[in-house]
């Protein structure tokens, strides 16, 4: 990692790369979430939607295992302790609720993991004010690189890599999943599980697997979410997160990777380019409303709910649906190459 | 407006400290029961929804919400004292018309939001549906926020609405601006200087710049004993759960209800309209999350735009517990949620546990969660032999 010294790259992003880094860092952290949820929701057909609690627990692990370590930073290992230590007590809370909830089917399984969800952000919001912050938050101390003002620009360029890093990472570790027999067997245990089962699948097992990978990679996506904001409070955790969680999933076509990373892309893109209309100076890339439109910027959140419900109504199978991005180009410039075939003829 | 008459539970008779003491443990029970019986008012809109079109409708909670502010508008607005009526007329009318105002109007947005954006996902599988409800859920609280601010604002006494210089008793904390009318400063008042608005409770210094300021209304937040409002809220489930009873068992359209929701391609074949019963059903159960709105602001005091958001989850886990699509169930489920979490966390603090109290709401869904492992499709719900 780069060390702080006289030598070190003295990065100064503008207010544009400023305004982007963030954003991007922010669809890294909401595309894993959507990865491992999609794993759960998307591949294994399971109706989880408890995974905000999951990432929760990830983020609080990991900022406890960095408190308990303030001495030795900035140091790598321990921000990769404090990931290892997240996804672990992510995968032990995925473990808990889903050995004995995987017993219940669709929409009861999704209010079971639904009070999960909001009993983990509950316990948070009433823990010890010393250990995790409680209802007021929990500062998270810098483990990487010490963030001030002439740092600031490197720092988020640093995460950036680590995102976009881990993104590919877990794209491929997801893909490779699904692949592999284990996630074939998953993939027939959602078509039909009593086939499955008598085709040798064990059901339980490939059902607790998909649950216990998806809840393990939302406390790495909770990991770098603490890390990188550097302040968590239980407010970060609500349900109105697992909808824009589920929401990444169904837009990206429920078990579609590229689908994932493109809705995650697209709506916090949308998020926050409304949110920052009206100030000063908009950001590249980002286009400018007239400026007696400050009602675009009031009215957002009614604006991001509507356009949730019309997509919803417009396009139910997500973007793209159930399909690859490589695949949606291939079919689209066969169609476009057929269409002028035709009209040569 | 002149001083504000008696207040109206005189009228009735002001309740003196009940007769038969229940003891801490009855008093818990009996809260239990109030609160259980508001989640059943709004556990039953979810039952029947889900029975009839497999939804979850998370907008239901905010076609309570809706309910709850129509209610406080007509509380604060009908000026129903101008007719001289005999008492208790004034006081027992604007509560009637609040509550048919308030079922009316949830009942109608939930069947203009079914029209609007349930109708077009119902084919497209669950889980789009779902996330239209999540949708159209936050656009409702959203607009709300918007329409009528984001703070809290007292529920209002029927009628006892006074002139800012009339209120009775200067140390009364009970008042809140109604409206601010004229202000005699005119142009020079600007947004900062406007710290009063509407829906806000009046201090002192509020007063006094008031006075100054030109002329304000105040209405005088409820002030009804909480075992009143149980007590109202136990007896209007007592009287509402036979009637829907007997609206899904005994008549037509409940005869309707029924078979769409056994099976829908049969109940259309057979010449059922589809559209207009899936509307009535959701008619119905807004219309009932309405009376419950109204019910619930009026025991707390209080109504935001999100007020509708935790007791909306909480009546949908209620419906879970009593069994999803059964109306007998949520009434069940509500009544034990309720006191479920009215007295647990009661006895676990008498038990040494401190904290309980704050723990209320994650021992409402842990207690879900082992109802849903002893009994995965809850206390009365049918449980789905799958087929192969």
């Amino acid at each position: 990692m780069p060390a702080a010294g006289p030598c070190a790259l003295a990065v100064q992003l503008g207010p544009d790369a400023f305004w982007w880094t963030s954003v991007l860092v922010l669809v890294g952290i909401y595309a894993l979430l959507g990865l491992s949820l999609n794993l759960i929701n998307g591949y294994a057909r399971m109706f989880s939607l408890g995974h905000h609690g999951f990432w929760a627990m990830g983020a609080y692990a990991a900022a406890w295992w960095t408190l308990q370590h303030r001495e030795a930073l900035p140091d790598v290992g321990v921000f990769l302790a404090s990931c290892a230590f997240a996804m672990a007590v992510a995968a032990a809370g995925g473990l808990l609720i889903g050995i004995p909830c995987l017993r219940l089917r669709g929409d009861y399984l999704a209010i079971a993991t639904l009070g999960f969800g909001e009993i983990v952000r509950i316990a948070i919001q009433n823990s010890d004010r010393a250990t995790l912050g409680g209802s007021l938050g929990l500062e998270v101390p810098r483990a990487l690189m010490a963030v001030t003002r002439e740092t600031r620009g490197e720092f988020r360029l640093l995460w950036v890599g680590i995102v976009v890093a881990t993104v590919a990472l877990v794209a491929l570790l997801v893909r490779n999943y699904v692949r592999s027999p284990r996630g074939r067997a998953m993939l027939a245990t959602a078509q039909d599980e009593v086939a499955a089962g008598l085709l040798g699948i064990n059901p339980v097992r490939s059902k607790v697997a998909a649950f216990a990978i998806g809840s393990t990679l939302a406390g790495l996506a909770g990991a770098l979410y603490a890390h990188y904001s550097g302040f968590i409070t239980p407010l970060d955790f609500t349900f109105m997160e697992m909808v824009k969680i589920f929401l990444v999933v169904v837009l990206g076509g429920l078990g579609s990777i590229s689908g994932c990373i493109l809705a995650a892309f697209l709506l916090i893109y949308i998020e926050q380019a409304l949110a920052v209309q009206g100030s000063e100076v908009v950001p590249v890339l980002v286009p400018r409303l007239p400026a007696e439109w400050t009602w675009v910027k009031d009215w957002w959140q009614v604006e991001y709910a509507l356009i949730l419900v019309l997509l919803m109504i417009f396009r139910p199978r997500g973007l793209l649906g159930p399909r690859e991005l490589p695949e949606v180009v291939r079919d689209l410039a066969r169609r476009l190459l057929r269409r002028r075939g035709r009209a040569r003829a | 407006v002149a001083d504000p008459q008696p207040h109206w539970l005189a009228v009735l008779g002001t309740p003196g400290p009940i007769a038969v003491d229940l003891g801490e443990l009855g008093g818990h029970v009996l809260n239990g029961l109030g609160m259980g019986a508001i989640f059943a008012f709004i556990a039953l809109g979810y039952t029947m929804v889900y029975g009839i079109i497999k939804l979850i409708n998370f907008a239901h909670g905010e076609f309570f919400m809706v309910g709850a502010f129509t209610g406080y508008f007509v509380l604060r607005d009908l000026e129903l004292e101008r007719l001289d009526l005999p008492q208790p007329l004034p006081v027992l009318l604007p509560f009637l018309a609040a509550l048919t105002a308030a079922s009316r109007a949830s009942g109608t947005l939930a069947v203009v939001t079914e029209r609007l954006a349930y109708r077009p996902v119902r084919r497209a599988g669950r889980i789009a549906a779902l996330l239209t409800a999540v949708g159209v859920s936050l656009l409702l609280q959203n607009l709300a926020i918007q329409a009528w601010g984001a703070a809290g604002r007292g529920y209002p006494d029927p009628r006892t609405w006074v002139s800012v210089d009339a209120i009775p008793d200067p140390a009364d904390a009970n008042y809140w601006v109604r409206r601010v009318t004229v202000t005699t400063v005119g142009a020079t008042v600007t947004d900062q200087d406007r710290v009063i608005v509407e829906g806000q409770p009046v201090t002192a210094q509020d007063r006094q710049r008031l006075r100054e300021g030109g002329h304000a209304e105040v209405y005088r937040r409820i002030t009804l004993s909480k075992e009143t409002m149980q007590g109202f809220v136990l007896l209007a489930l007592a009287l509402w759960a036979p009637v829907l009873w007997f609206l899904v068992k005994r008549t037509r359209l409940g005869k309707a209800m029924r078979a769409v929701s056994e099976d829908h391609d049969a109940a259309r074949l057979m010449g059922i309209p589809i559209d207009r019963v899936v509307s009535a059903t959701f008619f119905l159960g807004a219309f009932v999350a309405g009376v419950g709105g109204v019910a619930y602001c009026a025991t707390y005091g209080q109504v935001e735009p999100l007020t509708g958001f935790l007791p909306g989850l909480k009546a949908f886990v209620a419906a879970v517990i009593g069994g999803i699509g059964s109306i007998p169930g949520a009434i069940l489920g509500g009544l034990i949620l309720g006191v479920t979490e009215g007295v647990v966390p009661y006895l676990l603090r008498e038990a040494g546990w401190e904290d309980a109290l704050a723990w209320k709401h994650a021992i409402a869904f842990a207690f879900l969660i082992l109802i849903l492992l002893l009994k995965p499709t809850g206390l009365l719900g049918k449980a789905v032999r799958e087929k192969v």
